[in-house]
């Protein structure tokens, strides 16, 4: 725990040093700007440097899976029984009046959830059947049952999530935190991303982009085929030995350069070459899960040299145990329209639960027998949620029972540093249409990231265009009810 | 010559008495400067709750006229010439917290509320924001110069009048300029500052063995004239134009647009006056019959993105691309964040909700509706199809007149204007298919409504139909109406859409259209016909006349022909004029208040001289009475040269930007640039590179770290690393691979596999043949959701959004980059092999032949030392590692010896002094 003068001095520093963080960063980075009192122009030059929260927080890492695509809640978490009544209903006008749906056309029908729900653990916290691993650990977790967004195509609804914007062009919140955060280990990127299920998400390698924060910031794929980080492999040929003696040789060109031309920014080119070596050593390590031991390959049931959700749920508690800062899994495949087999909500969707269910119980369990439960926030969600309508694209019946995005609600959950366990916060009416209670924004959920991690959402700004920007644009606010 | 003879006058000047201290004359107790002492206490301590956005208490500091309104408390808050009544002075300093301002937060100092109080007693006047102010033209600063003994450094300093303005602001900080840089430093210099290639070992040579006095400025105007200077500026220019080869959004996929890119290239070579390259970007299609050249201009504002994913409404991303256009048009020519008046009045410049939907007016009626085919689209059509186009339009000329002209070419060249599937409502059995394409099964229809129909003999589309049997109806005003047209929709082959003609019952007046589809031999799920759009038209004139048939046949055979197409704007009919309202809290969904196109009120002023459209905005923009245009245009130049604007922030010129470092030679030059070049460019950028400000040395001394580290007052040359775009091209350069072939289709080099895996996208990276691996970085693809690795780690632009500047960073993977990628062992082993010749027989010799190629003079011999040292090292790991070298080289025959020389070629290409620009 921090002292409170410390603290408030932090705090204060934040605050007051001109433009706060943004200053700082930038003026590092562009080489220009204010200059700080008392901040040698070297010590400005490392943007990773690990940096203090507004306050402390009681995370230090995050884990996000994302299932893009967006995951059906009305097959998982919000059990509707009214809406198993009315299945093959012609959908009410008042559910479609004013409304717009991405293929929904003229009237649709009731669609019952598809998946057999009981109460579990001590919270009794509905789980399907979808999920029998993960109803084991319900009592870890925290429910967000009204979540909302306004976005119903994918691409903008993942960047919404992500950035806080429907469009283009913002800073992923794991640059947000980085940059605001800095990174513990500088042997690896503190933004790392993981994805799985054959595709990049919808909205791209923009949704862990960088946006206007300096490109630093920008999450770092590691991947399971080909180089783990690009171009981390030595030229086929070339020895680590000979690696070795070519960055010294270049490090010590660069040190009698320094001397004549002396910019500072010389130094930090030889410390970046330095890392850069390190890094060839260090991520090809903590990529590589073959020396795992057997029961914990049976706990995540991964096998390795594959690519897949669990392999990644294995390789985010690796990196979380290293201190990279904000992990950030991608899953593609939950799209469940009903257009083909896979994408049926009794069929394609059964097989993608059954892809993830062991894994991110087995990470909430892992993490929590290495005791880093406490400190690591586990966040799981989609883009949207699903319609209790069923899909009739181009209003005749898709061939296959499915449903479309729909964003009046849909569940998230939370788990790990300083989330109550087994809470549910929202309620969504008997047919899982509206929340009636505790609906909660794309912005809250993101305030109650950052909250976790000691960062005030409305503090951690950056100045772009003219005016201070920040993750959670103007509204937001941490979602206390989850918290401890 | 004028201009010359009174540099050189100034130059014996400073050359004989030495530029060392400027005595500055103080002027007297001088009145308090709103702009330099008030508005910044303002906008730091009171305007969050006192401004644009919010209004505490009923008082805003924005304007003057608000600041003196009276307040909630009924009396004003401000009272001139009485700063002892003034009721914001007495809330300054009260002791009660909950009435002291600001509230809740720490008082003001004693000194800010002194200038407050004289400010208000002098009259609170409010300043004009000194980048509102007109162009004045401006006195090189008349300095007092005091000699000193011996021979200062800066002694040969000042080349032209830039070189003063530099001088008296370094005086006031007691800081003299850097000596000049030496030859070739700044021949490295100037050659990647102007054409983004290091020269070649022939060009250096050419520049280093010419010792005549002019030989810089001969490599100056040789460098302005080399196709080359087009393609590094065009780079620059692209990142304001947001230029992508892919459309965005989702699916991503690929967009046909480079013809702009290499609009630009040309442009800038042909040093097209920057207000006609404003003009014909933003409203080429405006001008009297636009060449094709101008019209692909207009591309610059259809580089917005579109999104083609299934279920997206095509008017909520059209009005995306519309506030795209309005963000990125006052960013590029105004440095303006107008971007903030979106949803409420600025909350510190003098710019209004309303400003921003006036401005979208002028932009709010083009015919791009975010559809998939990315209409309108200038159809690039052969010598022989052109003639024929040229052909129909005299044609028609002839029998009719220029304006009916104008319309049958523009149809011939951009097919508009035409309606859309989503402009039909009333959907019975139909759809649109993917959201994109009408789909109207058997029995179905469809409405279209309010086409007008006067002087319209037929609707033409492009359709798809998968079986024979279909048959189309049109009637009028009801599905059982009057019937306009029967026609059957013969079954088309493969995925070609069919040019289909339909002639219409004569009709007058506006009606709602209904189409009806019929095919019986269809399956119930089934869609008679897929049909991407619609054209209502008249027949060509001069049926009576000989040579009809073939004018009406070229022209079928024009619009059936399959040819590529660049997006291009075309302004809408009367009939499809859009209104502009206000969007309440910028929430496209809510409409408030119609607005007509307009300025703000603070610039000068949109008179009768203009068209209220996107031509007459355009001309209002490159007005000289406009303040905001040359000085953006002379700040973004002067940081690509200089690595910082003479104003900071790039994008923003408000109150909240920086303080510019040198206002009166950032006026200077702007006056210039209107007045004596009249637009150039090219000439700009003459005068900068030829001042000894941009000719000193980029070394940085002790006194510049502590007096002013960022470099604001240029006591020294910057030293800058390398933008992403050059740190690859000096690497295929200085080996010899690059190919200097220009324009064309973007081309793919390599990139590592597995980096492109879009959604719904069947488009992969494929790798470019012989010479197009080693094009310049500005013709490598651009995917927007997937951009090109190397380039991204090198702080490039995803070319999302407008950039104005690209944050330069240094990391880590960066390094993994210049150490790793095949690109950059593939170019230091053409290196090593270029270096080693019978003239160079030791290691030494070729290492030193290798640095020279790169930086042009002699390695230093405690360097080269280094280099042997890792020569000897790597040559021993080789010889013992079996195959090392020949894998390393990709080469059977390769030896140990040229391993190792490869090796030290990578380091070499990874020393600091190689990556940045000293």
């Amino acid at each position: 725990m921090m002292e409170p003068l410390q603290h408030i001095s932090r705090r204060h520093f934040l605050r007051e040093s001109a433009a706060g963080l943004g200053t700082i960063a930038l003026g590092s980075l562009l080489g220009c700007g204010v200059p700080r009192e008392q901040q040698s122009v070297a010590a400005l030059t490392d943007p990773f440097a690990a940096r203090p929260p507004h306050f402390p927080g009681r995370a230090r890492r995050v884990i996000y899976l994302h299932m893009a695509g967006a995951p059906s809640q009305l097959e998982l978490f919000d059990f509707k029984p009214e809406l198993a009544r009315l299945d093959n209903e012609l959908c009410p006008p008042s559910l479609l009046d004013g409304k717009k749906f991405a293929f929904i056309r003229g009237v649709p029908r009731m669609l019952g959830p598809k998946a057999v729900f009981k109460q579990r653990g001590q919270s009794g916290a509905y789980i399907s059947d979808h999920l029998p691993h993960f109803a084991s650990v319900a009592d870890d977790v925290a429910f967000l049952k009204g979540v909302y967004t306004d976005q119903f195509n994918h691409a903008p609804a993942q960047l919404y999530v992500h950035t806080g914007s429907p469009r283009l062009g913002r800073p992923s919140i794991g640059s947000w935190v980085t940059y605001g955060l800095g990174s513990e280990n500088s042997n690896l990127p503190g933004f790392v991303v993981l994805t799985s299920g054959g595709k990049t998400p919808d909205a791209g390698k923009s949704i862990w982009g960088n946006g206007f924060l300096p490109s630093v910031y920008q999450g770092v794929q590691c991947r399971s085929e080909g180089d783990p980080v690009l171009f981390l492999s030595d030229p086929e040929g070339m020895d680590r030995e000979t690696k070795k003696k070519m960055i010294d040789a270049i490090n010590g060109v660069n040190r009698v350069h320094h001397a004549d031309a002396g910019d500072p920014e010389t130094l930090t080119r030889i410390a970046q070459y330095e890392m850069a070596y390190q890094m060839q050593i260090t991520v090809p390590e903590v990529m590589n899960i073959n020396n795992e031991p057997e029961h914990i390959h049976k706990l995540y049931g991964t096998t390795p040299g594959e690519s897949s959700f669990a392999n990644n749920c294995l390789l985010a508690r690796k990196l979380v145990e290293k201190d990279v800062r904000f992990v950030q899994l991608f899953d593609w495949g939950w799209d469940s329209h009903g257009t083909d087999e896979s994408l049926a909500i009794d069929i394609g969707f059964r097989n993608k639960c059954r892809e993830i269910d062991r894994a991110m119980t087995a990470l909430i369990l892992d993490l929590k027998q290495r005791g880093l439960l406490d400190e690591t926030l586990v966040v799981w969600g989609g883009e949207f949620g699903r319609t209790p309508m069923q899909e009739n694209r181009e209003n005749k019946n898709n061939p296959f029972l499915g449903r479309d995005h729909h964003v009046e609600a849909f569940t998230m959950w939370m788990a790990g540093a300083g989330i109550k366990g087994g809470t549910t916060w929202g309620e969504t009416d008997e047919i899982g249409y509206y929340p009636v209670n505790g609906k909660v924004s794309l912005h809250d959920v993101q305030a109650t990231i950052l909250h976790q991690l000691g960062l005030d959402h409305e503090k951690l700004t950056y100045h772009f265009q003219g005016r201070p920007f920040r993750l959670t644009d103007v509204s937001g606010k941490p979602i206390s009810e989850i918290l401890i | 010559m004028e201009r010359q003879s009174r540099t050189s006058r100034l130059t014996i000047f400073a050359a004989v008495l030495g530029v060392t201290a400027i005595l500055l004359v103080s002027c007297g107790e001088a009145k308090v400067d709103f702009n330099a002492d008030v508005k910044p206490i303002l906008n730091k301590r009171c305007i969050s709750c006192h401004g644009g956005v919010k209004r505490n208490g009923n008082f805003s500091l924005l304007f003057r006229h608000e600041a003196l309104d009276t307040t909630e408390s009924g009396k004003p808050a401000i009272i001139p010439f009485n700063a002892a009544h003034s009721e914001m002075i007495r809330r300054l300093t009260l002791k009660d917290p909950e009435e002291r301002m600001p509230y809740k937060e720490e008082s003001l100092s004693e000194h800010e509320i002194d200038i407050l109080r004289r400010w208000i007693d002098q009259g609170a006047e409010w300043g004009k924001h000194w980048a509102y102010v007109p162009v004045k033209s401006v006195d090189v600063p008349l300095t007092i110069m005091a000699a000193q003994s011996g021979s200062p450094p800066d002694a040969h300093f000042a080349q032209n009048e830039i070189d003063h303005f530099v001088l008296s602001k370094l005086a006031e900080s007691q800081l003299a300029p850097s000596p000049p840089a030496t030859k070739a430093t700044l021949m490295r210099r100037v050659y990647l500052d102007l054409t983004g290639l290091p020269p070649t070992p022939e060009q250096a040579a050419k520049f280093l063995d010419n010792n005549h006095p002019d030989a810089y400025t001969q490599l100056v105007d040789t460098l302005l004239a080399s196709p080359h200077f087009g393609e590094k500026w065009a780079s620059w220019w692209l990142d304001l134009a947001r230029y992508s080869d892919t459309k965005g959004y989702e699916r991503d996929v690929g967009r046909n647009i480079w013809r702009y890119r290499d609009w630009v290239i040309n442009a800038i070579n042909d040093d097209m006056p920057f207000d006609q390259f404003t003009i014909e970007q933003l409203a080429g299609d405006l001008l009297p019959n636009p060449t094709d050249d101008q019209l692909i201009a207009t591309a610059f504002h259809r580089n917005t993105m579109n999104n083609d994913e299934g279920g997206t409404e095509d008017e909520e991303f059209r009005v995306a691309a519309l506030l795209d256009r309005v963000n990125t048009t006052w960013e590029v020519w105004q440095s303006t964040t107008m971007g903030c008046v979106q949803c409420h009045s600025h909350p510190y410049d003098p710019f209004v909700h309303k400003d921003y939907f006036r401005s979208l007016a002028f932009f709010n009626n083009t015919r791009d509706e975010d559809t998939h085919g990315e209409h309108p689209k200038l159809r690039v059509y052969d010598d022989q199809a052109t003639a024929k186009v040229r052909a129909i339009r005299d044609w028609v000329k002839n029998i009719e007149g220029e304006r009916e002209a104008s319309a049958v070419t523009q149809f011939l060249k951009t097919l508009e204007p035409k309606y859309h599937p989503h402009d039909f409502d009333e959907f019975d059995n139909g759809e649109l298919i993917d959201t994109k394409w009408l789909g109207v099964r058997h029995n179905g229809s469809a409405r279209l409504k309010q086409i007008n129909l006067t002087n319209k003999d037929y609707v033409l589309f492009p359709y798809l139909a998968f079986r024979e049997g279909g048959i189309l109806e049109i009637r009028a005003d009801r599905r059982n109406g009057p019937l306009l047209a029967r026609q059957a929709l013969p079954a088309t082959s493969g995925w070609k859409r069919k040019m289909l003609r339909v002639n219409l019952a004569k009709t007058e007046g506006v009606r709602d259209l209904y189409f009806l589809f019929r095919n019986p031999a269809l399956n119930p799920g089934e869609v008679v016909a897929d049909i991407e759009w619609f054209a209502f038209r008249r027949e060509i004139p001069g049926k009576q006349f000989p040579g009809y048939q073939k004018v009406e046949n070229d022209f079928a055979a024009l619009l059936d022909l399959g040819v590529e197409g660049t997006p291009v704007m075309i302004e809408n009919t009367p009939e499809q004029f859009r209104k502009t309202h206000i969007f309440e809290r910028g929430n496209w969904l809510v409409r408030g208040e119609e607005v007509t196109p307009g300025v703000p009120e603070i610039l000068n002023p949109f008179n009768g001289r203009y068209t209220p459209n996107r031509l007459g905005y355009a001309q209002w923009l490159v007005s000289p009475e406009n303040p905001l245009t040359s000085r953006t245009v002379v700040n973004r130049i002067w940081e690509q040269l200089f690595g910082n604007g003479i104003v900071e922030t790039l994008e923003d010129f408000g109150t909240q930007g920086a303080i510019p470092s040198h206002q009166e030679l950032l006026d200077w030059l702007s006056h210039r640039l209107m007045h004596d070049h009249r637009w150039s460019l090219k000439l700009l950028i003459r005068d900068i590179v030829l001042s000894g400000t941009y000719r000193q040395d980029s070394k940085v001394r002790p006194d510049h770290l502590e007096k002013d580290p960022w470099n604001r007052l240029l006591a020294r040359s910057p030293r800058i690393r390398l933008t992403a775009e050059q740190v690859r091209d000096q690497a295929l350069a200085v080996s010899g691979l690059l190919s200097k072939k220009m324009y064309g289709k973007p081309v793919m080099p390599y990139q590592p596999q597995g980096i492109w895996n879009s959604v719904w996208s069947g488009e992969y990276w494929e790798l470019s043949k012989d010479e197009d691996q080693y094009r310049r970085s500005l013709y490598t693809y651009s995917k927007r959701t997937s951009p090109y690795p190397a380039f991204m780690m090198f702080d490039g632009s995803t070319r999302e959004v407008c950039v104005s500047r690209r944050i330069r960073t240094n990391t880590p993977l960066q390094a993994l980059v210049t150490l790793n990628d095949s690109s950059h062992v593939i170019a230091a082993r053409t290196l090593a092999s270029v270096c080693t010749t019978t003239e160079t027989t030791t290691p030494r010799q070729r290492i030193n032949a290798m640095y020279k190629r790169i930086l042009y003079t002699d390695m230093k011999p405690e360097k080269l030392a280094i280099m042997e040292e890792l020569y000897s090292q790597a040559l021993m790991s080789f010889k013992n590692a079996n195959l090392a070298a020949q894998k390393y080289l990709a080469r059977d025959t390769a030896t140990p010896d040229n391993a190792a020389l490869v090796v030290v070629a990578q380091a070499l290409l990874n020393l600091d002094e190689v990556l940045n620009k000293e």
